[in-house]
């Protein structure tokens, strides 16, 4: 998969929403060295569920995980897909990121397309405590049910530690 | 009286749905991790799954950590994948950094990554046939399975934990007086693995608990985003080290193996599991190979000394991935870095088990509670240690119980009992 054929299909498709893009090439092999490459867009929330949409439609991505990166006053997503899996130096890496303004923390699921997105999805519900609108099981999945701090959101540390402490003090208590 | 009254009615009888718990302890898993099965009669009919029992907030813990101890403890995620986890650790901090690794490193850490995964599928077909009560194989398998140990040990230092990766390359030499070690583990496991084929592959107990079963079909596998043997038993031909090559793979041609490779179609059953897991263990034994010879000389690491590696790593700004195929599949770490900061802004760990979740529903669907232990094995999942219970009372209240607090329940149960 050569990256300028997926953007290009992307320009064409999403037009302004996509805000941003980058592709990073790397070189590997210490005998000949062949070029690898990392590429990822920003795209505008409300295009989110469309992009993911075209990138199936086209392309047969796989995705590894949604990694969420908090940033102050935005929740940046970033889904890391890859494509062109299964021939030899066929497949790069393709993270489309979104941003999700902390007041309005809702990202559609993209569950309807790729079935295999849930166990992250509801991983990023509990852990950032971001809404995922229409996921077919929304349960948390790591975290005991009844608990209902974020872990991973800064804005949230203080309430995070105190947990934390507590269970600490609770486990090592001596009897 | 008729039928009725004595509640003989066959029809409703067959469809009634009963709830069959599994875990988080139970003698079929290995690791803690919570099935509820619903099942008509013997067939299993819905599985609800509940991970999260040896959640241990590593990432928490790695973001609040500088990057050479977040390698240390990213290599603590798992027993079995002591490396893979390493391995991918430090691609995504060099992607993220800027950090070439020299070529003899990247010999060494394949060699190791292989090792690695010869003793995991070992481990694997050993659980494997104690599962299906075939203990004198689990025997045999194991047995063979402590030379690959006792040549990790020999190399590393280690069984497990073998500290072997750092940013910019190795900490450890594989000098050439120990290269006749990993020789002679080659030349064994070549040896043994007609052997081995043959008693798996060939034993009818074998074939007819393992053939059928456990099915994951290939446009499930694909959508359901597994990874690593499971996929590729369902014949999605899906390796990191063939897709998109790095560290010494890239000098090889690499192929993902699936069951064609044994001149079978591709069901994805627990039989294909045994047969991709057993003919990687020949590969692997290949890969070790082909790198003692083209070991390439030179420096083990582009930075030697550990201050100047934090200094440049603190001045580190950007994102990497890093992607290893692990034994199990592909583990995936992201890293983003900012200047001035020790610990990574972000660390996000992808494990195979997390991929092949999902993949376990169609795989039971369908089969007996027989052959749950087999199927909950067949994609070799991991877990990790437990920390906490779930408890949930008669009214269906879950609560968090600490270890202590089981313990002396458990003491006050003796003193109970004895009077």
């Amino acid at each position: 998969m050569i990256p300028e054929t997926i953007l290009s299909s992307f320009r064409d498709a999403l037009g302004q929403a996509l805000l941003d893009e980058k592709t990073i090439e790397r070189s590997v092999g210490t005998r000949t060295p062949q070029a690898v490459y990392d590429v990822w867009i920003t795209v505008d929330r409300d295009a989110f569920h469309q992009a993911v949409e075209h990138l199936c439609t086209n392309f047969a991505p796989h995705l590894s995980v949604i990694s969420g990166d908090d940033l102050e006053d935005t929740l940046a997503l970033n889904y890391h897909f890859s494509v062109g899996w299964g021939e030899p130096y066929g497949e790069i890496t393709f993270t489309v990121r979104t941003n999700v303004p902390k007041t309005d923390l809702r990202i559609p699921t993209i569950t309807d397309i790729l079935p295999g997105a849930q166990t992250s999805e509801r991983e990023k519900q509990e852990f950032y405590g971001i809404a995922v609108e229409g996921i077919p099981d929304g349960r948390n999945l790591f975290l005991p049910e009844d608990m209902t701090i974020h872990p991973w959101r800064l804005d949230l540390q203080e309430e995070t530690s105190k947990s934390v402490k507590r269970l600490v003090k609770w486990e090592t208590r001596d009897e | 009286m008729n039928n009725q009254s004595i509640n003989l009615s066959i029809g409703n009888g067959a469809t009634a749905c009963y709830t069959v718990p599994v875990g988080p302890v139970h003698p079929a898993l290995k690791e803690p991790i919570r099935f509820e099965f619903k099942l008509s009669g013997e067939r299993i009919v819905g599985v609800d799954i509940k991970p999260g029992f040896a959640h241990r907030g590593i990432e928490y813990m790695g973001m609040r950590r500088n990057l050479i101890q977040t390698l240390y403890l990213s290599e603590r995620i798992c027993g079995i994948c002591s490396i893979s986890h390493p391995l991918a650790f430090t691609q995504a901090v060099e992607n993220a950094a800027g950090i070439e690794v020299p070529p003899r490193a990247q010999y060494i850490r394949t060699i190791i990554g292989e090792l690695e995964r010869i003793h995991s599928h070992l481990l694997w077909a050993g659980v494997g046939a104690h599962e299906l009560g075939f203990d004198s194989l689990l025997h045999v398998t194991w047995n063979v399975r402590e030379k690959c140990m006792d040549l990790l040990e020999q190399l590393t230092g280690n069984r497990v934990d073998y500290a072997i990766p750092i940013f910019g390359g190795v900490r450890r030499d594989i000098p050439t007086e120990k290269a006749h070690l990993a020789y002679e583990a080659i030349d064994y496991y070549r040896n043994l693995l007609e052997k081995m084929l043959d008693l798996y592959l060939h034993d009818k107990s074998v074939e007819m608990r393992t053939q059928n079963v456990g099915v994951l079909p290939y446009a499930d596998a694909v959508a359901l985003c597994a990874a690593g043997p499971t996929t590729r038993a369902s014949g999605v031909k899906k390796d990191v080290r063939q897709d998109m090559p790095y560290l010494a793979y890239a000098d090889m041609d690499i192929h993902a193996i699936t069951p064609e490779d044994y001149g079978k179609a591709a069901v994805g059953d627990v039989f294909d599991n045994i047969v991709v897991r057993l003919l990687e263990v020949a590969q692997s034994i290949d890969i070790i190979e082909f790198c003692l010879e083209n070991m390439p000389e030179g420096e083990l690491t582009s930075i030697p000394k550990v201050p100047a590696l934090l200094a440049t790593l603190q001045k580190a700004e950007g994102e990497g991935i890093g992607r290893h195929e692990a034994p199990r599949g592909e583990v995936f770490h992201y890293v983003r870095l900012e200047a001035g900061r020790e610990p990574p802004a972000v660390w996000k760990v992808k494990a195979p088990t997390y991929s092949n979740l999902m993949g376990w529903v169609p795989k039971f669907m369908g089969d007996e509670i027989a052959d749950i232990p087999i199927i909950a094995a067949s994609i070799d999942p991991c877990m990790c240690c437990m920390d906490r219970v779930h408890l949930v009372d008669g009214e269906g209240n879950e609560t968090v119980r600490a270890k202590q607090e089981l313990i002396t329940l458990s003491r006050e149960k003796t003193r109970r009992i004895c009077g």
